[in-house]
């Protein structure tokens, strides 16, 4: 029996450190993203998407680590808001931006900063 | 019998091609000649070096118009005329407008005015309601077009009903317990008054289309087989989104695009756009009826946006299996990239 | 002792976090648009509030998720009431 219980632990171990590691990575990827692109609608998509994916993946790290009680409901419904709300927010963003009259960065554009050639 | 003569005053609004459509259409009922004035008012700062591109735009919009009409009336004869008003004089409020019109009715002989619900000239507050009072004042008889509104403009209130409630109360009575504690006697008595109170006062603005019985367990069932496939196509265009912001040269072709979607407004809607948004790579940026405007990030995820899996998924979970199976918005021919100053 | 070291992997996760989130504030400082700035507070809302989950597993403390609700949805409001307010200058929210 302890066998059982320990190999679980340990697999609901190995998975929190899974979980935010990718959490961490997406949540990296982001932040490059939003430091890196060239402008507001390119940014919206790390900032807004891969961040969601982040902040769901360290979610789901913690509803797993506290188990089952209370507080997991709470951390799902937090996720839940997270998934709902961010891309919202992000369309109001991006739209805001459009109907103020920013013009999307295009390829062909200059001042493309790493651009190979 | 005669021509029906009919004036449409216009301004660039959502429902401005509806609007020409129901004047063209109530005015054919009883006539088989139409004489249809459109015209554009133009406010009082119209005037100055801001001027020219009002009085541009507003040319721009009659010659629409004008097409519409045209298209609507089909083989029936019809002599359209267009017109740009308040160039000379000052127009003001609602007042100034009225009499504008009524003496170009009066002019023509015109019988009868066909609003807009939307009607906006100029940058001033919402004045249909105003307009149409000063309208009645001048004894000029005009008729409000029914039009559809697009999801902003839709009315908050609708109406209250037993099956409204009854979602509304099970679901703010969950969300209570959800934060409380559903074993703890207080919480059950005091979330069954909250959500009583909420059900009973809120019910009419929650719901724009009331719930139903049998499709609406249906579509959250079908719901919950959607969130898989979304989660797996999110990480799947996340891993590509960070492929590409990871490398050094950062191979990012980001353009805008237009797709025609095929779902209804409201939630399917706000489901496809939210989903789209969601998967890296491509971002709502503007939803007009089923236009969305779309910025892509990398051609591949603009591959997946044209091949409108997404699309399918929705419709599957609003409609079930059988309207699941459509063309691709490539092969329907409902996608172009768009160029950056046609927002 | 396994809980213990789950508890300091979720301590190091946040403080991870927290330096991410800094560094997302060169974009929320330098902006150019409003846009932007509104953008990267946005993202740092997001990250407080994963933070403030990861900070209520590794301390043991349940209590700070109802602060991190409360904050997902205020976030969620500020950035809908900014972006509007952009596009309206003043107009009713």
């Amino acid at each position: 029996m302890t066998d059982i219980v320990t190999l679980l632990t340990d697999v609901q171990f190995m998975a929190i450190v899974i979980l935010l590691a990718f959490g961490l990575f997406f949540t990296l990827v982001s932040t490059v993203g939003v430091l890196r692109l060239p402008d507001i609608f390119a940014r919206a998509h790390t900032a807004s998407q891969t961040d969601t994916l982040g902040a769901g993946l360290a979610l789901a790290a913690v509803a797993l680590a506290l188990g089952w009680q209370n507080a997991t409901a709470y951390t799902v419904l937090l996720l839940f808001f997270v998934f709902i709300t961010n891309p919202t927010a992000a369309h109001a963003i991006a739209r805001s931006a459009a109907e103020s009259g920013v013009t999307p960065w295009e390829k062909d554009d200059d001042n493309t900063e790493g651009d190979d050639q | 019998m005669a021509a029906n003569k009919i004036l449409v005053p216009l301004s660039d609004t959502v429902t401005v091609r509806q609007t020409v459509g129901y004047a063209v259409q109530s005015a054919l009922e009883d006539a088989d000649e139409l004489e249809c004035h459109l015209v554009v008012a133009i406010p009082h700062d119209g005037d100055g070096p801001a001027g020219e591109s009002i009085i541009g735009e507003a040319e721009q919009l009659l010659e629409r118009a004008a097409s519409w009409v045209h298209e609507d009336a089909g083989s029936v004869s019809v002599s359209v005329h267009t017109a740009v008003l308040g160039t000379k004089e000052y127009l003001f409020g609602p007042r100034e407008y009225a009499e504008e019109f009524a003496t170009y009715a009066g002019e023509y002989g015109i019988d009868c005015v066909v609003l807009d619900p939307e009607y906006q000239p100029g940058v001033t507050a919402p004045m249909l309601q105003p307009l149409e009072r000063e309208l009645s004042n001048v004894g000029l008889e005009y008729d409000e077009a029914p039009v559809e509104r697009p999801a902003k403009h839709e009315r908050l209130v609708g109406q209250a009903s037993f099956d409204r409630m009854f979602a509304l109360f099970w679901v703010s009575y969950g969300f209570y317990l959800i934060l409380g504690d559903p074993t703890y006697w207080f919480d059950l008595v005091t979330g069954a008054a909250v959500a009583g109170i909420v059900s009973l006062t809120l019910s009419n603005i929650t719901f724009t289309v009331a719930p139903d019985r049998i499709k609406s367990p249906l579509r959250t069932l079908r719901f919950g087989l959607y969130v898989p496939y979304l989660i797996f196509e999110i990480v799947k265009a996340n891993l590509a989104i960070s492929v590409v912001i990871l490398r050094p040269s950062m191979p990012i072709d980001p353009s805008l695009t237009r797709v025609n979607a095929r779902v209804r407004s409201g939630l399917p809607l706000l489901a496809l756009a939210n989903s789209i948004t969601l998967t890296p790579g491509t971002l709502a940026v503007r939803a007009n009826d089923q236009r969305l405007i779309v910025h892509t990030l990398i051609p591949s995820a603009r591959e997946d946006l044209f091949d409108g899996s997404l699309e399918r998924a929705v419709r599957f979970v609003f409609h079930g299996r059988d309207s699941a199976s459509i063309a691709t918005p490539k092969e329907r021919g409902d996608t172009e990239i768009i160029e950056g100053e046609d927002l | 002792m396994t809980t213990e070291l789950i508890n300091d992997i979720f301590l190091v996760a946040a403080a991870l976090f927290v330096v991410l989130a800094i560094a997302m504030f060169y974009r929320a400082v330098a902006g150019p648009t409003t846009q932007d700035r509104l953008l990267a507070v946005n993202v740092l809302g997001t990250n407080t509030v994963v933070i403030l989950a990861l900070l209520a597993a590794g301390l043991d403390q349940p209590w700070f998720l109802d602060v991190a609700l409360i904050y997902a949805l205020l976030n969620f409001l500020m950035a809908i009431a900014i972006s509007k307010f952009t596009v309206e200058r003043g107009g009713v929210l």
